[in-house]
């Protein structure tokens, strides 16, 4: 029995946040988990920052993690990781993708974005462990930059602490795609998978 | 792979879904035949969800023009007999409320839900408020899911209580409940449908003085059986636990957290609960009894002291001696969290915090000076852009004829358009509701001297746009009036729209045109301009300032978003722009600081621009000074 496994994916509009949570959720169902989330929509998206929490577990009520009881943080980009450090603790493990999205208030002066160095700092005092990859090189090697979110789900079962199974979650990817992209995603999970595992050794 | 949906006949099985679906299959579960709604932030799944199977499940469905008609759409399908629902955001129950407080006085025939969204933090909305009042003051009984399994149980019930008592009911939601995802139990799916039957009866439905001091102690009559069957209602439970000082009542929502708090606190056998699924009217039975067996008592519940105040007046009645915290604990303001419960818990307790509160303050103070600021901005290519571009450079042109100082003042609306008050357009000058664009408009006119233009969208001009604009003719407001129409309503997910030519449930039917409509009110100005083309919407804008008397342009782009989909589906390319770094002058930045288009970046010192992100629209070549900005060949 599974008592409570929280996720926080974070992002920017655009990047496949949702999409990531839906096919998580779906493959835990099957897999007989009781799941809670949720996300924020509308106003926040259009190139905001986006974050979707995903929890699993007999013991999960309520539709967001608490404070600091963030089990993974997924970044799909490092600032946005940075912005929800607060849900993390110790015991807590972060993925995240280098590949960095510069919002348009950087452009016109109104704001600084910080160095990757300076993420790694501030994250590395709260959190025990962190995972970095180039999740759109990978996602680019695997066939399209738009599969960076699949990279970074395979990357997420990567650190193989989710209580689903992984042939679960590849049987939504597959359904989820038209046929002649699917094989593209699934690459993109394997090789995502893979840099994670590695990784974590 | 044997995937269920939202119309599977299962019941039983198990399926993952978004809060709002959960309430549309708890509305198909009851067998609802007639469904209404204006899209708005976080409750347009709801009926989006419905539209998708309402040929299949043989209802009808519909995005009505607003949330009063959406809710007057109801009210004849229950009058008929037939189950029905209006659905709307929390703002959108404002527009809908003169119909809402007779339609308490007429009950319910066949069963009739309203579902408003509530949005604590304002995720999406211009305010936080708490439509319980509302409820309250038309007598409406409200029932909160705690939980998006209860939203769809409730859903499903609350066509059932309606028709048992004869009585509206209101199902109140909030962002956490629609915009959440959970695994669901499915129910079994009503197929009754009934026939719709108009039965004359001038006293139950014609409101005149007579019809409404006769009906008034009827509805209160049903309000009190309602009050005595709170106390029942499976969405009420009292927990008591052996010797607890303390007692917590915990409305909707609220009660998943308070769940966490106290087991993070360790404190489950030490503090009795009463979940509150009803909080109008509350289980007073219930609540007695809670009052009765502790020393103090704490009410958690999003937003305002609903439940607290009526609480508080109830031990007040009954006399009982307890301590009652709410609001002074329990913040007033955005969302609640398990961290939020759980320091108030902590705190009357006198338990030890599970974590260290303040260090986590402290931790965000530290961390937000590294943080880039990253607000939601028009797409790039978004048509809105160069509107508002046009509209500040005609405008600003004008303004110079009214006096040195003089600055042109915008008021905007509610829709995608309201991100341009964001630097570098900052064209947005107030948003107060749908249509107050127009509304403000006329008042300035006759109190300020400047140029007055006015902007909203074509889904919120349809929507309450009219008036306003008819205002302006027969009160002779001096106004420009701009309806950006993108022909979409786009910030809430591309829903159809007067305007668009097709219904909820995909049938063709009309399109009406913004510009027709304005010149059938009686306005001498009508021009339809592209804004791609920034020369000639600039110089039509300019014109319409300078007319003597209301004036509107119609903006008329296809929203990119829907353009760029179309276009993949006619395999067409799109042709970004480039800069020639050989002409760009790295220290002019016109672009980026005209436009703020997320696809025109600095790299170091070098503008460039992001060719994933171009959509080709070309603007930024418009307002180029040195022409360096360039087409790429396809």
């Amino acid at each position: 029995m599974i008592k409570e496994f929280n996720m926080l994916i974070t992002g920017v509009g655009g990047q496949g946040v949702i999409l990531m949570s839906e096919l998580l959720g779906k493959a835990a169902v099957a897999d007989n988990l009781r799941v809670r989330g949720s996300e924020i929509l509308g106003m926040a998206v259009r190139g905001g920052s986006v974050t979707s929490a995903i929890r699993i577990g007999d013991e999960v009520y309520g539709p967001l993690i608490p404070l600091g009881k963030c089990d993974i943080l997924i970044g799909m980009e490092p600032s946005e990781a940075l912005r929800n450090i607060t849900y993390l603790s110790k015991s807590s493990l972060v993925i995240f993708n280098t590949a960095v999205t510069i919002p348009f208030t950087v452009s016109i002066g109104k704001s600084e974005y910080p160095s990757l160095e300076e993420v790694l700092e501030k994250l590395g005092k709260v959190s025990g462990r962190i995972i970095q990859l180039d999740a759109a090189q990978i996602a680019q090697a695997a066939g399209s930059l738009l599969t960076t979110n699949i990279v970074m789900l395979g990357a997420l079962f990567g650190t193989e602490q989710l209580p689903i199974k992984i042939a679960t979650i590849k049987e939504f990817i597959q359904a989820r795609f038209p046929a002649k992209v699917a094989p593209v995603n699934i690459k993109a999970f394997d090789l995502g998978y893979e840099v994670c595992r590695q990784a974590v050794e | 792979m044997k995937e269920l949906t939202i119309s599977s006949d299962a019941p039983g099985e198990r399926l993952f879904v978004l809060g709002n679906e959960a309430i549309a299959r708890g509305a198909i579960e009851a067998g609802v035949q007639v469904a209404a709604a204006y899209p708005g932030t976080p409750s347009s799944e709801i009926l989006e969800t419905l539209a998708s199977v309402a040929k299949e499940l043989d209802m009808y469905v519909e995005w009505s023009t607003n949330e009063k008609v959406a809710f007057e759409v109801a009210l004849a399908a229950s009058i008929c007999g037939i189950r029905a629902m209006a659905s709307m955001k929390h703002v959108g129950v404002n527009v809908a409320h003169d119909p809402l407080m007779t339609a308490s006085y007429i009950g319910a025939k066949g069963g009739l839900v309203l579902l408003s969204a509530d949005d604590p933090w304002a995720w999406s909305s211009q305010n936080e408020q708490d439509s319980r009042y509302i409820a309250e003051q038309g007598y409406i009984p409200v029932l909160e899911p705690s939980s998006v399994q209860e939203a769809k149980d409730m859903m499903a019930d609350a066509f059932k209580l309606s028709e048992q008592f004869r009585h509206l009911f209101m199902v109140r939601s909030v962002t956490r409940i629609g915009h959440a995802r959970s695994d669901i139990v499915l129910g079994e799916i009503s197929k009754e449908r009934r026939k719709g039957q108009f039965t004359k009866d001038r006293t139950w439905l014609v409101y005149t003085p007579r019809e409404a001091r006769i009906n008034k102690p009827l509805m209160l009559e049903r309000f009190e059986e309602i009050k005595k069957a709170a106390n029942t209602l499976p969405y009420n439970q009292l927990k008591l636990a052996d010797g607890a000082k303390l007692g917590i009542i915990a409305c909707g929502l609220s009660y998943s957290y308070t769940l966490e708090a106290v087991k993070w606190l360790g404190i489950e056998d030490r503090v009795s609960i009463l979940k509150i699924g009803t909080p109008h009217p509350l289980p007073e039975e219930l609540v007695i009894r809670l009052l009765n067996s502790v020393k103090e008592i704490l009410v958690v519940e999003e937003l305002d002291p609903f439940v607290e105040l009526h609480v508080k007046a109830i031990a007040g009645e009954a006399n009982i001696p307890v301590r009652i915290h709410g609001k002074d604990l329990v913040p007033r303001i955005g969302e609640l969290s398990t961290g939020k419960v759980t320091q108030a818990i902590a705190q009357l307790t006198k338990s030890k915090p599970p974590v260290d509160f303040a260090e986590l303050d402290r931790l965000v103070q530290e961390t937000a000076p590294l943080l880039p600021w990253r607000p939601p901005a028009l797409c790039a290519g978004c048509p809105h852009r160069a509107s508002f571009y046009a509209i500040k450079t005609a405008s600003k042109r004008v303004a110079r004829d009214y006096g040195k100082d003089i600055e042109p003042v915008y008021p905007g609306d509610i829709g995608c358009y309201a991100l341009a008050y964001n630097p570098p357009l900052e064209a947005v000058d107030t948003t107060v509701c749908m249509g107050g664009s127009f509304g403000i408009a006329n008042g300035l006119a006759h109190v300020i001297n400047a140029p007055i233009v006015a902007h909203l969208g074509d889904s919120t001009f349809f929507h309450a746009g009219i008036p306003p604009l008819i205002n302006a003719v027969y009160n002779k407001a001096n106004i420009t009036m701009v309806i950006l129409d993108n022909s979409a309503t786009a910030m809430t997910g591309f829903q159809p729209h007067p305007g668009t030519g097709y219904t909820a449930m995909g049938e063709e039917t009309v399109q009406l045109k913004p510009e027709d409509i304005a010149r059938a009110c009686g306005v001498k100005f009508v021009e339809v301009v592209d804004p791609l083309d920034l020369k000639k919407a600039t110089e039509a804008i300019e014109k319409a300032i300078r007319f003597d008397g209301p004036a509107v342009i119609v903006s008329r782009r296809l929203c990119t978003m829907i353009e760029q989909r179309e276009k993949r589906k006619r395999k067409e390319k799109v042709i970004p722009y480039y800069i020639d770094q050989d002409k760009c002058s790295p220290k002019c930045n016109a672009c980026i600081e005209l436009l703020g288009c997320p696809a025109i970046i600095k790299q170091g010192v070098k503008t460039i621009i992001d060719s994933s992100l171009c959509t080709g629209c070309g603007v930024c070549a418009q307002v180029c000074p040195y022409k360096a900005i360039i087409e790429e060949k396809a």
